[in-house]
């Protein structure tokens, strides 16, 4: 066991687990934030997308030793910013999210995507997002969100 | 009992790997997945574990005079997004898996994984890429063709790690990379291609050509990249056919999950002939 | 021009987005246990022993013997059982549940038990039958005399593994309130079906059995009986433990040991007579129905139905058999066995106007289905059909006609190809109104705020917004008047299985006539109910034994086209457009619809060119994971063109039909005849891989 510190959802948190404990792990049973998702514990789905350092990361695939001083922002807190709203509302009023088991990472990774290039063109929002797999939507409704946000978020990246 | 290490510097981490055997993780794209328990519970760590992603004295990417250095612990993001490192290796590393996970993967990961489907290592072949491995007794150069030497083994010393990969100088005419997934992003090769050459008054002066994942190591053959040398174009295209013919011998691959064996050894030499076909 | 539905904001979005919906995995009780299924390693044969190791207390095992009552799992054909009986039919088959608090101690207790087995041969071909079906129609025999050709093909098809997000979980807990009663909640679609095989199972009453559906992360029938099976393994734990037992399988588990679509082998024979006109075909079906027959029955008798697709042909001899093979059972998947027969159909008349030098969309134009046409089954298609409209969309929107000969030119690497096709809607025949029965309800409360209750589960389809958008426009009052929450089987009637595509057309049609009598006795301030149940048209007859008689009580329709672009060197394929028309009957919400259709046809896209799923030489699959079997990305697919036409059916709420599987049937044969016209070779097996293309550029028949 090791105390990890980093900082979650805005707050420095410290925490006494093995350095090799998934982060997934961690947000959904120490936490209680199962705003993300485990839909193959891989990293070929997306599910588990959070924010490191305004990145997109499959927490999945990260050991806590590899978040110690490192900046994670998952669904919950996203979900408080104006730039999740504009999100939300492009996904909301286009159809982008049907079972919605994809939808937290697939938000945050627009997001990411959007904060690195704001504004992307139809193929850079397909490359940055197809390792966020949907089943529901053919991914139509979500593209188009994506680019409906990047018209109507301007400056909120 | 299993130790585990967050070194916070190489010198830490390379007086961890002094005793037993240790399972180096970077950015745990590869050995979250090979390690993976039930979800909630620990990955299965038989050996000790050093974490080196906390040493922040491997990120970097850096010119000289021996060429491009990038350290171990650089994401493959970080080094796409860094003009100064070879296109067709930037090229190479964004069709590795997806934009989520090379955010945390690195390129030096990725060679040490030693998986016969690994792309980035074809590429440095290609370029005759240096890896420099690192233990208390000190630092060794060795070419990274050499570093695999089977499925998932290396001539990585237990005490060893890779501290950066040394891309030299090339001045080839062109360079040519291929990844044939099962679809367009996010996927593990069923082979890869690539090659380099230069042409020197309408002769053939270096030639590069390795295959990936139809082998348990990417596959080159020194002797028949010589055979090119001194050649011009025209004699060049007049022995495609003994080329193909004998990089087919060079290769061995396998029917997987994947793909087929005859698949993989008809598209292989396919973009062979393809590449020679195209040189000018 | 149609009139398109506007759309409303879908209900559980801001939940959905923000992360707070909550799926069973999200879940934690108090107490709560974790189980293990204990699968067989062999593929067929006799268990010798099973050695448990010494479970720690608080853990136990859970096989055959915890079962209180019947030890099979409550589909149409009751032989598949909860735990292996002491016979293995399949890898993977469940023996027990190791039950206890920590997961990590279940892994290091599966590890120790040791399982001895007197091995038999499998069986992994189609060799034998364990449910045939047949029909005709006129006389193919004299048919055949007057045939000047006879033209025979055969199409393969390949496993399809639905690939929901969210994989199979469930929890079964006791109700802390109700003496031996159990409540179950977990990823389904058919929280009756779960109630009804847990009170088989445990011999428990109605009342002693509620099912609660959390959010649904997917399921595209693969949840339409597979949590039957989980659902009884974990009551019989609870029974035994008293205590909240969750299991939730990761996702090699779920694709390694949960149903998928039947792979298929269809023989046809056509007749054709001196003017080139299709007078019979005969065919022969096989579906791999797995170790067990559950559902395959139906699968196989809507497979047989769907063969002729949109066309009329006179002559018929069909017969099918679903086979035992030493693999897992195969079940629902979208589509219900018509993908499979519709690709057949679709690629062979397509062969047949190649060989007979005919212009392929003519040949199948002179065949087209119209309004009062006698059906396969000898029934009658007795709606409006407007099948030559939805064509000439397809082809405006598209420019199928002028590409299709500018591709046809070799070496221009470019192919396209249009489906047609239809799909039955509703359960077969007369099934909706002699068994299923359906009912819903609708609550009015005092502050005059309507509930809605009904067994529909909202998957991801969208159907908590649709139904309850029927009640509020049907009742004339505001969306926020109209309550629909997740379907818990102690509030709600049956209104039978999410599955069919008839939550719309069946449940849909129930909610309007419901609100339609609510409004008619609407008091304000007053506590009104109000139940539905379901009346169908009754000329719909049908006689599932000989298969004769109305097979459906409507039809949809719709119309694919696919673009490709083909590499030569790598003969890989990249679908370049995609243009679809779809006749639904009438669009309820505009948005879902449209929902449905993305999904749905890059779903049949990937059944027809990527998702490639195989067994090996003890019937594994050899791709059990999401690198392996592989579903389209965001990259593989393009923009997505569709369009509506309205075509409303009498039976359907505001004129709705079935939507939900139409539109995938089309996606593989669009696909595949896409291929065909790049390569110039004849495509009859899908997934069209690049390695099966590369077989067919090296030697396939043009």
């Amino acid at each position: 066991m090791e105390k990890i510190k980093f900082n979650l959802n805005g707050k420095d948190v410290s925490i006494e687990v093995d350095p090799s404990s998934r982060l997934i792990d961690v947000l959904r049973l120490n936490y209680g934030l199962t705003g993300t998702k485990e839909g193959c514990g891989e990293g070929s789905c997306g599910a588990c997308v959070v924010l490191m350092d305004g990145r997109s990361v499959n927490s999945c695939l990260l050991p806590m030793a590899n978040v110690i001083n490192h900046k994670i922002v998952t669904i919950e807190e996203f979900s408080k910013s104006k730039a999740y709203e504009c999100i939300k509302e492009a996904f909301s009023s286009l159809g982008g999210s049907q079972c919605g088991f994809c939808t937290p990472g697939m938000i945050i990774a627009s997001y990411a995507l959007l904060k690195k290039n704001p504004h992307p063109s139809e193929e850079e929002i397909r490359e940055h997002l197809s390792g966020n797999l949907c089943r529901c939507t053919g991914y139509e409704a979500i593209v188009s969100a994506v680019i409906l946000a990047s018209k109507k978020g301007e400056g909120l990246w | 009992m299993v130790k585990k290490c967050i070194a916070t510097s190489l010198n830490e981490a390379l007086l961890f790997l002094k005793d037993g055997e240790v399972t180096i993780v970077s950015g745990g794209t590869d050995v979250m997945v090979q390690r993976r328990n039930v979800a909630g519970e620990l990955p299965l760590h038989d050996k000790n574990v050093l974490y080196l992603k906390n040493v922040k004295e491997l990120y970097y990417i850096k010119e000289d005079g021996d060429g491009l250095h990038i350290g171990a612990e650089t994401s493959m993001s970080d080094i796409i997004a860094d003009k100064r490192v070879p296109k067709i290796l930037r090229e190479c590393l964004e069709e590795i898996a997806s934009v989520n996970i090379r955010n945390s993967a690195t390129l030096a990961g990725n060679i040490a994984n030693a998986s016969p489907a690994g792309d980035s290592i074809v590429i440095d072949n290609l370029l005759d890429a240096k890896l420099k491995l690192s233990s208390v007794r000190g630092s060794r150069f060795v070419d990274a063709k050499d570093f695999v030497i089977g499925v998932r083994k290396t001539i990585l010393e237990k005490d060893e790690l890779i501290e950066e990969i040394v891309f030299p100088r090339r001045d080839y005419n062109h360079l040519y990379w291929k990844k044939v997934g099962s679809r367009k992003a996010d996927s593990i090769a069923k082979l890869s291609f690539a090659a380099a050459y230069k042409l020197n008054k309408n002769k053939i002066e270096k030639m590069r050509i390795v295959f990936g994942s139809v082998s348990i190591k990417p596959a080159q053959n020194k002797s028949l990249e010589d055979e090119f040398i001194g050649l011009s174009v025209d004699e060049l295209k007049a022995k495609i056919p003994y080329f193909v013919d004998s990089y087919r011998q060079v290769i061995s691959p396998i029917d997987d999950q994947r793909s087929t064996k005859k698949y993989r050894e008809i598209v292989a030499m396919n973009l062979l002939r393809e590449f020679l076909e195209n040189i000018k | 021009m149609t009139k398109f539905a506007t759309s409303v904001k879908k209900v559980d979005n801001e939940d959905k987005c923000k992360g707070a919906a909550l799926f069973v995995d999200d879940i934690k009780m108090d107490n709560m246990l974790y189980a293990k299924s204990i699968r067989a390693t062999i593929a067929c044969g006799e268990i010798k022993s099973i050695k448990l190791p010494k479970l720690p207390e608080g853990y136990y095992f859970i096989d055959k013997d915890d079962i209180k009552k019947e030890n099979v799992v409550n589909i149409i054909y009751s032989d598949w059982p909860i735990f292996c009986t002491g016979h293995v039919n399949y890898y993977g088959e469940p023996i027990g549940l190791l039950v206890g608090e920590n997961r990590g101690k279940l892994e290091e207790l599966a590890k120790q038990i040791e399982i001895t087995y007197k091995e038999e041969t499998p069986i992994f071909d189609y060799s034998k039958s364990y449910i045939h079906k047949e029909y005709t129609k006129g006389d193919y025999a004299s048919a055949k005399k007057r045939a000047v050709k006879v033209i025979k093909e055969s199409f393969e098809s390949g496993y399809q593994e639905q690939a929901y997000l969210e994989p199979q979980g469930m929890l079964v807990y006791p109700d802390p309130k109700i003496k031996d009663k159990l409540i179950c909640t977990g990823s389904m679609q058919c929280p009756f079906y779960i109630k009804r095989a847990v009170m088989r199972s445990t011999g428990l009453g109605e009342d002693k059995v509620r099912v609660i559906q959390p959010a649904v992360g997917g399921a595209f029938g693969g949840k339409e009986h597979y949590p039957s099976l989980t659902g009884s393994q974990l009551a019989a734990a609870v029974i035994k433990t008293h205590r909240p037992v969750k299991m939730v399988f990761d996702r090699e588990e779920d694709i390694k040991f949960s149903t998928k679509r039947h792979p298929s082998r269809t023989d046809l024979e056509a007749l054709i007579d001196k003017d080139n006109h299709i007078i019979g075909l005969k065919a022969k079906i096989h579906l791999n129905g797995g170790a067990y027959r559950g559902c395959s029955g139906v699968v196989l008798s809507r497979a047989l139905i769907a063969l002729t697709n949109a066309y009329t042909i006179d002559n018929l001899d069909v017969v099918g058999d679903a086979y035992m093979t030493n693999t897992v059972p195969t079940a629902a998947f979208r589509g219900f066995g018509s993908p499979q027969t519709i690709f057949a159909m679709e690629m062979f008349i397509h062969h047949i106007a190649k060989d007979l030098g005919v212009d392929a969309l003519e040949l199948r134009k002179k065949h087209l289905v119209k309004q009062g046409d006698v059906t396969a089954n000898s029934g009658h298609f007795h709606d409006p059909i407007i099948l030559p409209e939805i064509i000439e969309k397809a082809i405006s929107m598209s420019g199928y006609d002028k590409k299709i000969k500018e591709y046809s030119k070799p070496g221009c690497n470019k192919g396209i190809g249009m489906s047609l096709f239809l799909h039955g809607c509703g359960f077969t025949g007369s099934g909706e109104s002699d068994l299923i029965k359906a009912k819903v309800k609708l609550i009015k409360d005092e502050k005059d705020h309507v509930y809605v209750y009904a067994s529909s589960v909202d998957m991801g389809q969208g159907n908590k917004t649709t139904l309850k958008r029927i009640v509020s426009k049907n009742l004339g009052v505001r969306d926020d008047q109209v309550t629909f929450d997740n379907p818990d089987t102690d509030m709600i009637p049956d209104s039978g299985p999410t599955a069919a595509s008839r939550t719309i057309i069946i449940v849909g049609f129930l909610m309007e006539k419901a609100a339609k009598n609510l409004k008619k006795i609407w008091k304000k301030g007053v506590r009104q109910e109000i139940v539905e149940p379901y009346v169908g048209p009754t000329y719909i007859k049908w006689d599932e034994d000989t298969m004769q008689g109305d097979a459906y009580p409507s039809y949809s329709w719709g119309a694919n086209v696919v673009e490709v672009s083909y590499d030569p060197t790598t003969y890989q394929i990249s679908i370049d457009g995609v243009w679809s028309v779809y006749d639904c009957g009438r669009v309820v919400d505009e948005r879902i619809a449209f929902g449905q259709a993305d999904g749905g046809i890059v779903q049949g896209l990937g059944y027809g060119y990527l998702e490639n799923e195989v067994t090996d030489e003890i019937g594994r699959f050899r791709q059990k994971n999401l690198s392996d079997y592989i579903i389209p990305t965001a990259k593989d697919m393009p923009h997505l063109e569709t369009a509506f036409i309205d075509n409303p059916f009498v039976y359907g709420a505001d004129g709705a039909k079935g939507l939900g599987e139409l539109t995938l049937v089309g996606g593989a044969p669009a696909v595949a005849l896409a291929i065909e016209n790049a390569i110039g070779k004849k495509v009859n097996k899908i997934p069209a891989t690049p390695e099966y293309i590369m077989e067919l550029v090296t030697n396939g028949k043009d």
